[in-house]
């Protein structure tokens, strides 16, 4: 089994793939979340959203928190894929995929990491309309 | 002094800029001083501001830290991650 580095954080155009997890030595539990673009913001039906960040404070931030999160639940594996530009409704902006020993602390990690990102990683989102379509969004 | 804050998402929309300069009668000042001149020189942005925190060379800043002219300065509205 190859050595893969502990915490792995992925930015790309557009929807976020899927996270196929890598073999991990010594994990019993894999948790993962994706966050999906909801067709409406504010009871208005949504096209997309329109990702942007502030780097390297983005990155950084979320090393931080994973790093935290690492000795907190004693993962033993974290990697993200968040997406910048533009991800219509229904497709998926985040991927998010821990690994540890055990089931509980992958779960709860799952929740604490995402708590964290939306409290502190400089990242944001613009939505676009339905309504808004023709008129240059 | 001059401060460079940059902006990003909503409140680059709400001030149309991605950066605002703010001018301060010292050689240094503090987080909250430059979010003070920041109400001041863009209106636009007053009623996010308490929502808001400052960045300073990456990482937040706390309100008594100090700003020095090479500094890069960011305002870090509500983010909205995932």
């Amino acid at each position: 089994m190859q050595t893969v580095e502990r915490v792995v954080i992925e930015w790309v155009e557009g929807p976020a793939p899927a996270i196929q997890a890598p073999p991990i030595l010594g994990a019993g539990a894999v948790a993962s979340f994706t966050g999906i673009v909801r067709p409406t913001e504010d009871h208005r039906p949504l096209l997309a959203l329109h990702y942007s960040r502030y780097d390297p404070m983005a990155q950084r931030e979320l090393h931080r928190i994973a790093e935290y999160a690492l000795a907190r639940h004693r993962l033993l594996f974290v990697q993200f894929i968040h997406s910048i530009g533009r991800v219509d409704a229904g497709e998926a902006s985040l991927q998010l995929l821990v690994a540890a020993a055990h089931r509980k602390p992958a779960i709860a990690a799952i929740d604490e990491i995402i708590d964290a990102m939306k409290r502190d990683v400089p990242i944001w989102k613009m939505p676009v309309y339905a309504e808004d379509r023709g008129q240059g969004t | 002094m001059r401060v460079d804050v940059l902006l990003f998402g909503p409140q680059a929309a709400m001030a149309q800029a991605d950066s605002i300069v703010v001018e301060l009668n010292t050689v240094t000042a503090t987080v909250s001083q430059v979010l003070s001149a920041l109400r001041e020189a863009a209106p636009a942005l007053a009623s996010s501001l308490d929502t808001s925190r400052l960045a300073v060379n990456h990482a937040y800043a706390c309100a008594d830290d100090y700003i020095t002219r090479d500094d890069e300065v960011a305002l870090i509205g509500m983010v909205s991650g995932g």
